[in-house]
Protein backbone atom coordinates (compact mmCIF):
# COMPACT_ATOMS: atom_id res chain seq x y z
CA UNK A 1 0.00 0.00 0.00
CA UNK A 2 1.41 3.36 -0.85
CA UNK A 3 -0.04 6.64 1.00
CA UNK A 4 0.81 9.18 -0.75
CA UNK A 5 -0.10 13.39 -1.44
CA UNK A 6 0.04 12.25 -5.09
CA UNK A 7 -1.00 8.93 -6.69
CA UNK A 8 0.64 10.10 -10.02
CA UNK A 9 3.76 10.51 -8.29
CA UNK A 10 6.76 8.13 -8.36
CA UNK A 11 6.79 5.12 -5.91
CA UNK A 12 8.90 3.56 -3.76
CA UNK A 13 9.25 0.31 -2.02
CA UNK A 14 11.13 0.29 1.48
CA UNK A 15 12.71 -2.94 2.61
CA UNK A 16 13.18 -3.24 6.04
CA UNK A 17 14.37 -6.70 6.48
CA UNK A 18 15.86 -8.56 10.01
CA UNK A 19 19.38 -8.60 10.17
CA UNK A 20 20.70 -12.17 9.64
CA UNK A 21 24.57 -11.14 9.86
CA UNK A 22 24.47 -9.67 13.92
CA UNK A 23 22.49 -12.60 14.25
CA UNK A 24 25.50 -14.16 12.92
CA UNK A 25 28.14 -12.73 15.01
CA UNK A 26 26.40 -13.62 18.57
CA UNK A 27 24.42 -10.25 19.19
CA UNK A 28 20.70 -10.06 19.85
CA UNK A 29 19.04 -8.77 16.14
CA UNK A 30 15.96 -7.21 18.29
CA UNK A 31 18.79 -4.52 19.86
CA UNK A 32 20.58 -2.00 18.04
CA UNK A 33 23.84 -3.27 20.52
CA UNK A 34 27.13 -2.94 18.41
CA UNK A 35 29.96 -4.53 19.04
CA UNK A 36 33.55 -4.52 17.18
CA UNK A 37 36.28 -6.81 16.00
CA UNK A 38 38.86 -7.69 18.83
CA UNK A 39 41.71 -4.88 18.12
CA UNK A 40 44.08 -7.39 18.77
CA UNK A 41 43.02 -9.39 15.56
CA UNK A 42 43.11 -5.66 13.89
CA UNK A 43 46.32 -5.16 14.90
CA UNK A 44 47.56 -8.59 13.55
CA UNK A 45 46.08 -7.67 9.77
CA UNK A 46 48.25 -4.59 9.80
CA UNK A 47 50.91 -6.73 10.37
CA UNK A 48 50.62 -8.57 7.84
CA UNK A 49 50.24 -5.99 5.44
CA UNK A 50 53.91 -4.61 7.42
CA UNK A 51 55.42 -7.80 6.17
CA UNK A 52 53.94 -8.37 2.64
CA UNK A 53 55.37 -4.79 2.19
CA UNK A 54 59.12 -6.30 3.00
CA UNK A 55 58.91 -7.94 -0.84
CA UNK A 56 57.19 -5.05 -1.80
CA UNK A 57 60.25 -3.51 -4.36
CA UNK A 58 60.59 -7.51 -5.67
CA UNK A 59 56.95 -7.04 -6.32
CA UNK A 60 57.10 -3.50 -8.23
CA UNK A 61 59.83 -5.24 -10.17
CA UNK A 62 57.99 -8.22 -11.35
CA UNK A 63 55.12 -6.14 -12.26
CA UNK A 64 57.23 -3.77 -14.23
CA UNK A 65 58.78 -6.23 -15.63
CA UNK A 66 55.69 -7.41 -17.05
CA UNK A 67 53.95 -3.56 -18.09
CA UNK A 68 57.53 -3.61 -19.96
CA UNK A 69 56.79 -6.15 -21.82
CA UNK A 70 53.13 -5.18 -22.84
CA UNK A 71 54.28 -1.93 -23.60
CA UNK A 72 57.13 -3.19 -25.75
CA UNK A 73 54.97 -5.84 -27.54
CA UNK A 74 52.54 -3.22 -28.15
CA UNK A 75 54.76 -0.81 -29.99
CA UNK A 76 54.80 -3.84 -32.57
CA UNK A 77 51.01 -3.99 -33.57
CA UNK A 78 49.08 -2.08 -35.30
CA UNK A 79 45.64 -0.59 -34.14
CA UNK A 80 43.41 -2.94 -34.05
CA UNK A 81 42.24 -5.49 -31.06
CA UNK A 82 44.99 -6.92 -30.29
CA UNK A 83 46.45 -4.07 -29.50
CA UNK A 84 43.83 -3.34 -27.55
CA UNK A 85 44.13 -5.52 -25.70
CA UNK A 86 48.16 -5.00 -24.95
CA UNK A 87 46.89 -1.76 -23.69
CA UNK A 88 44.29 -2.67 -21.34
CA UNK A 89 47.52 -4.70 -19.81
CA UNK A 90 49.64 -1.59 -19.57
CA UNK A 91 46.40 -0.14 -17.64
CA UNK A 92 46.01 -3.10 -15.33
CA UNK A 93 50.14 -3.41 -14.65
CA UNK A 94 50.14 0.26 -13.68
CA UNK A 95 46.92 0.52 -11.78
CA UNK A 96 48.31 -2.95 -9.63
CA UNK A 97 51.80 -1.36 -9.11
CA UNK A 98 49.77 1.92 -7.97
CA UNK A 99 48.12 -0.13 -5.33
CA UNK A 100 51.22 -2.32 -3.82
CA UNK A 101 53.26 0.85 -3.89
CA UNK A 102 50.69 3.00 -2.20
CA UNK A 103 50.03 -0.06 0.25
CA UNK A 104 53.63 -0.52 1.05
CA UNK A 105 54.34 3.54 1.81
CA UNK A 106 55.98 3.81 -1.54
CA UNK A 107 54.43 7.53 -2.47
CA UNK A 108 57.22 7.65 -5.39
CA UNK A 109 56.21 4.68 -7.62
CA UNK A 110 52.26 5.50 -6.54
CA UNK A 111 52.19 8.74 -7.86
CA UNK A 112 54.08 7.19 -11.47
CA UNK A 113 52.04 4.52 -11.51
CA UNK A 114 48.88 6.21 -10.89
CA UNK A 115 50.08 8.92 -13.38
CA UNK A 116 50.82 6.43 -16.30
CA UNK A 117 47.25 4.73 -15.23
CA UNK A 118 45.66 7.69 -15.69
CA UNK A 119 47.27 8.71 -19.03
CA UNK A 120 46.71 5.33 -20.61
CA UNK A 121 42.91 5.57 -19.58
CA UNK A 122 42.57 9.07 -21.44
CA UNK A 123 44.68 8.48 -24.83
CA UNK A 124 45.00 6.33 -27.38
CA UNK A 125 48.60 5.75 -28.55
CA UNK A 126 47.92 6.58 -31.44
CA UNK A 127 50.05 9.44 -31.35
CA UNK A 128 54.12 9.13 -31.48
CA UNK A 129 54.20 11.94 -28.98
CA UNK A 130 51.78 10.12 -26.81
CA UNK A 131 54.00 7.23 -26.63
CA UNK A 132 57.28 9.36 -25.38
CA UNK A 133 55.17 10.49 -22.63
CA UNK A 134 54.05 6.85 -21.87
CA UNK A 135 58.13 5.95 -22.07
CA UNK A 136 58.65 8.66 -19.73
CA UNK A 137 56.84 7.89 -17.39
CA UNK A 138 58.25 3.50 -17.20
CA UNK A 139 61.81 5.25 -17.20
CA UNK A 140 60.75 6.95 -14.14
CA UNK A 141 58.99 3.92 -12.24
CA UNK A 142 62.70 1.43 -13.77
CA UNK A 143 64.73 4.12 -11.89
CA UNK A 144 62.48 4.56 -8.83
CA UNK A 145 62.54 0.24 -8.42
CA UNK A 146 66.02 0.02 -9.46
CA UNK A 147 66.91 2.17 -6.60
CA UNK A 148 64.49 1.51 -4.26
CA UNK A 149 63.29 4.62 -4.10
CA UNK A 150 60.58 5.43 -1.62
CA UNK A 151 59.77 8.94 -0.48
CA UNK A 152 57.10 10.84 -2.64
CA UNK A 153 59.68 13.88 -1.47
CA UNK A 154 62.75 14.65 -1.95
CA UNK A 155 65.75 15.99 -4.48
CA UNK A 156 65.43 12.67 -6.55
CA UNK A 157 61.78 12.56 -6.50
CA UNK A 158 61.29 16.33 -7.81
CA UNK A 159 63.96 15.71 -10.22
CA UNK A 160 61.78 12.69 -11.72
CA UNK A 161 58.70 14.36 -11.57
CA UNK A 162 60.22 17.10 -13.41
CA UNK A 163 61.37 15.10 -16.08
CA UNK A 164 58.08 13.92 -16.79
CA UNK A 165 56.43 17.18 -16.41
CA UNK A 166 58.54 18.04 -18.61
CA UNK A 167 57.65 15.34 -21.20
CA UNK A 168 54.17 16.21 -20.84
CA UNK A 169 54.01 19.59 -21.30
CA UNK A 170 56.59 19.48 -24.58
CA UNK A 171 54.63 16.66 -26.10
CA UNK A 172 51.39 16.82 -25.02
CA UNK B 1 14.58 10.90 18.05
CA UNK B 2 18.33 9.82 17.67
CA UNK B 3 18.02 5.89 19.02
CA UNK B 4 20.58 5.33 21.88
CA UNK B 5 23.12 2.53 20.37
CA UNK B 6 24.21 0.16 22.92
CA UNK B 7 27.98 -1.29 22.60
CA UNK B 8 28.25 -4.09 24.02
CA UNK B 9 32.08 -4.24 22.80
CA UNK B 10 31.41 -7.48 22.07
CA UNK B 11 33.98 -8.99 19.97
CA UNK B 12 32.45 -10.18 16.72
CA UNK B 13 32.62 -14.11 15.90
CA UNK B 14 32.75 -14.23 11.88
CA UNK B 15 33.34 -17.94 11.93
CA UNK B 16 29.78 -18.46 10.56
CA UNK B 17 30.74 -16.01 7.83
CA UNK B 18 31.41 -16.87 4.03
CA UNK B 19 32.97 -13.69 2.63
CA UNK B 20 33.05 -13.23 -1.48
CA UNK B 21 36.47 -11.52 -2.45
CA UNK B 22 36.37 -10.42 -5.88
CA UNK B 23 40.23 -9.24 -6.73
CA UNK B 24 42.06 -9.94 -9.98
CA UNK B 25 45.61 -8.77 -8.37
CA UNK B 26 47.25 -11.82 -7.01
CA UNK B 27 48.73 -10.25 -4.24
CA UNK B 28 45.66 -8.03 -3.09
CA UNK B 29 43.63 -11.57 -3.31
CA UNK B 30 46.43 -12.96 -0.99
CA UNK B 31 46.56 -10.28 1.35
CA UNK B 32 42.88 -9.36 1.88
CA UNK B 33 42.17 -13.02 1.86
CA UNK B 34 44.99 -13.29 4.95
CA UNK B 35 43.60 -10.32 6.83
CA UNK B 36 39.92 -11.44 6.74
CA UNK B 37 41.66 -15.24 7.95
CA UNK B 38 43.22 -13.21 10.97
CA UNK B 39 39.86 -11.61 11.61
CA UNK B 40 38.59 -15.09 12.05
CA UNK B 41 36.37 -14.87 9.03
CA UNK B 42 35.19 -18.95 8.68
CA UNK B 43 34.89 -18.69 4.69
CA UNK B 44 36.38 -17.41 2.53
CA UNK B 45 35.77 -17.35 -1.39
CA UNK B 46 37.67 -16.15 -3.97
CA UNK B 47 36.93 -14.73 -7.66
CA UNK B 48 39.11 -12.51 -9.64
CA UNK B 49 36.62 -10.87 -12.34
CA UNK B 50 32.83 -10.46 -12.28
CA UNK B 51 32.22 -13.09 -14.29
CA UNK B 52 33.55 -15.66 -12.28
CA UNK B 53 31.82 -13.96 -9.33
CA UNK B 54 28.06 -14.09 -11.38
CA UNK B 55 28.66 -17.70 -12.24
CA UNK B 56 29.27 -19.00 -8.50
CA UNK B 57 26.85 -16.97 -7.12
CA UNK B 58 24.47 -18.19 -9.85
CA UNK B 59 25.60 -22.18 -8.47
CA UNK B 60 25.37 -20.88 -5.19
CA UNK B 61 22.33 -19.88 -5.13
CA UNK B 62 21.07 -22.64 -7.09
CA UNK B 63 22.23 -25.06 -4.72
CA UNK B 64 20.90 -23.49 -1.95
CA UNK B 65 19.13 -26.26 -0.35
CA UNK B 66 22.63 -28.15 0.07
CA UNK B 67 23.91 -27.98 3.53
CA UNK B 68 27.51 -28.15 2.13
CA UNK B 69 27.10 -24.92 0.56
CA UNK B 70 26.72 -22.38 2.63
CA UNK B 71 25.49 -18.56 1.39
CA UNK B 72 27.50 -15.46 1.03
CA UNK B 73 26.88 -13.22 3.79
CA UNK B 74 29.40 -10.24 2.20
CA UNK B 75 31.03 -9.14 -1.11
CA UNK B 76 34.09 -7.31 -1.16
CA UNK B 77 34.67 -6.60 -4.81
CA UNK B 78 37.48 -4.87 -6.39
CA UNK B 79 35.68 -1.88 -9.00
CA UNK B 80 38.62 -2.05 -11.56
CA UNK B 81 39.18 -6.20 -13.16
CA UNK B 82 39.72 -7.01 -16.44
CA UNK B 83 36.97 -9.97 -16.51
CA UNK B 84 34.29 -7.70 -15.48
CA UNK B 85 34.54 -5.25 -13.37
CA UNK B 86 32.91 -4.16 -9.62
CA UNK B 87 30.57 -2.16 -11.69
CA UNK B 88 28.80 -4.86 -13.65
CA UNK B 89 28.93 -7.10 -10.50
CA UNK B 90 27.08 -4.56 -8.16
CA UNK B 91 24.24 -4.12 -11.12
CA UNK B 92 24.19 -7.52 -11.51
CA UNK B 93 23.75 -8.64 -7.85
CA UNK B 94 21.25 -5.35 -7.33
CA UNK B 95 19.04 -6.08 -10.78
CA UNK B 96 18.84 -9.93 -9.58
CA UNK B 97 15.25 -11.52 -9.15
CA UNK B 98 16.55 -13.91 -6.14
CA UNK B 99 15.98 -12.58 -3.05
CA UNK B 100 19.53 -14.31 -1.29
CA UNK B 101 21.40 -12.13 -4.02
CA UNK B 102 19.67 -8.82 -4.23
CA UNK B 103 20.08 -7.72 -1.12
CA UNK B 104 23.65 -9.43 -0.62
CA UNK B 105 25.55 -6.28 1.28
CA UNK B 106 28.84 -5.20 -1.04
CA UNK B 107 31.69 -3.39 -0.17
CA UNK B 108 33.37 -2.02 -2.70
CA UNK B 109 37.35 -1.72 -3.08
CA UNK B 110 38.71 0.90 -5.12
CA UNK B 111 42.10 2.59 -5.86
CA UNK B 112 40.41 5.22 -7.56
CA UNK B 113 39.81 8.01 -4.97
CA UNK B 114 37.70 10.59 -6.92
CA UNK B 115 33.98 11.44 -4.87
CA UNK B 116 32.61 10.98 -8.63
CA UNK B 117 33.28 6.81 -8.07
CA UNK B 118 32.16 7.12 -4.29
CA UNK B 119 28.67 8.69 -5.73
CA UNK B 120 28.65 5.73 -8.62
CA UNK B 121 28.89 3.20 -6.52
CA UNK B 122 26.39 4.70 -3.93
CA UNK B 123 23.83 5.16 -6.75
CA UNK B 124 24.19 1.55 -8.12
CA UNK B 125 23.52 0.08 -4.58
CA UNK B 126 26.80 -0.29 -2.82
CA UNK B 127 26.34 -0.65 0.63
CA UNK B 128 30.06 0.64 1.36
CA UNK B 129 33.34 1.69 -0.56
CA UNK B 130 36.76 1.08 0.67
CA UNK B 131 39.39 3.60 -1.22
CA UNK B 132 42.64 1.89 -1.35
CA UNK B 133 45.48 1.65 0.45
CA UNK B 134 42.93 -0.47 2.92
CA UNK B 135 44.34 -1.12 6.55
CA UNK B 136 43.36 -3.42 9.16
CA UNK B 137 41.39 -0.72 10.73
CA UNK B 138 39.29 0.51 7.38
CA UNK B 139 38.86 -3.20 6.75
CA UNK B 140 37.35 -3.98 9.89
CA UNK B 141 35.41 -1.15 9.96
CA UNK B 142 33.14 -1.81 6.73
CA UNK B 143 32.58 -5.48 7.99
CA UNK B 144 31.39 -4.06 11.16
CA UNK B 145 29.56 -0.74 9.78
CA UNK B 146 27.40 -3.66 7.44
CA UNK B 147 27.09 -5.85 10.21
CA UNK B 148 25.91 -3.20 13.15
CA UNK B 149 23.81 -0.90 10.44
CA UNK B 150 22.12 -2.72 7.85
CA UNK B 151 20.45 0.35 5.90
CA UNK B 152 16.92 -0.57 4.99
CA UNK B 153 16.22 -1.30 1.04
CA UNK B 154 14.97 1.45 -1.10
CA UNK B 155 12.82 0.52 -4.75
CA UNK B 156 12.36 3.35 -7.08
CA UNK B 157 12.29 3.18 -10.85
CA UNK B 158 15.55 3.81 -11.09
CA UNK B 159 17.30 2.71 -8.01
CA UNK B 160 17.23 -0.28 -5.83
CA UNK B 161 19.89 -0.62 -3.06
CA UNK B 162 20.73 0.40 0.59
CA UNK B 163 18.84 3.43 1.37
CA UNK B 164 21.50 6.41 0.50
CA UNK B 165 20.60 8.87 3.12
CA UNK B 166 22.58 7.99 5.96
CA UNK B 167 21.18 9.33 8.55
CA UNK B 168 17.84 10.50 10.05
CA UNK B 169 18.02 13.99 10.10
CA UNK B 170 14.95 16.03 12.53
CA UNK B 171 12.90 17.64 9.49
CA UNK B 172 10.64 20.30 10.87
CA UNK B 173 9.95 22.05 7.34
CA UNK B 174 6.79 21.64 5.60
CA UNK B 175 6.08 18.38 4.56
CA UNK B 176 6.55 18.64 0.34
CA UNK B 177 7.38 14.34 -0.65
CA UNK B 178 4.85 13.49 -2.61
CA UNK B 179 4.45 10.15 -1.65
CA UNK B 180 5.67 8.25 1.17
CA UNK B 181 7.07 4.45 0.44
CA UNK B 182 5.50 1.69 0.88
CA UNK B 183 6.89 -0.57 3.74
CA UNK B 184 7.59 -3.96 3.05
CA UNK B 185 8.82 -5.57 6.51
CA UNK B 186 10.56 -8.94 5.51
CA UNK B 187 12.18 -11.53 7.70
Amino acid sequence: MSIGDDENAPKAELYNRSNALKGKVGLNVQTNAEGQLDPEKVQEADALIKDMCKDCNKNIGEQLASLVRAWASMATLDQGEARTQKAQEVFTFAHDIKDIAALCGYGLAAHFAESLRDYVTEHSFADKNQRIIIQAHIDALVVIQKNNLKDDAGPVAEELKETVKLAISKYQ
Amino acid sequence: MVPTVHREHKHYDLSKFTILLVEDSVYMQTLISSMLKTFGVGDIVVCDGAEDAINLLTIMQARKQSRHINNVDIVLTDWLMPDGSGHELLQWIRGNDKEEICFLPVVVISGYTTERLTGLTRDLGANETLVKPISGKTLASRICTVIDHPRPFIRTANFFGPDRRRQDMPFEGNNRRSATPNIVDME
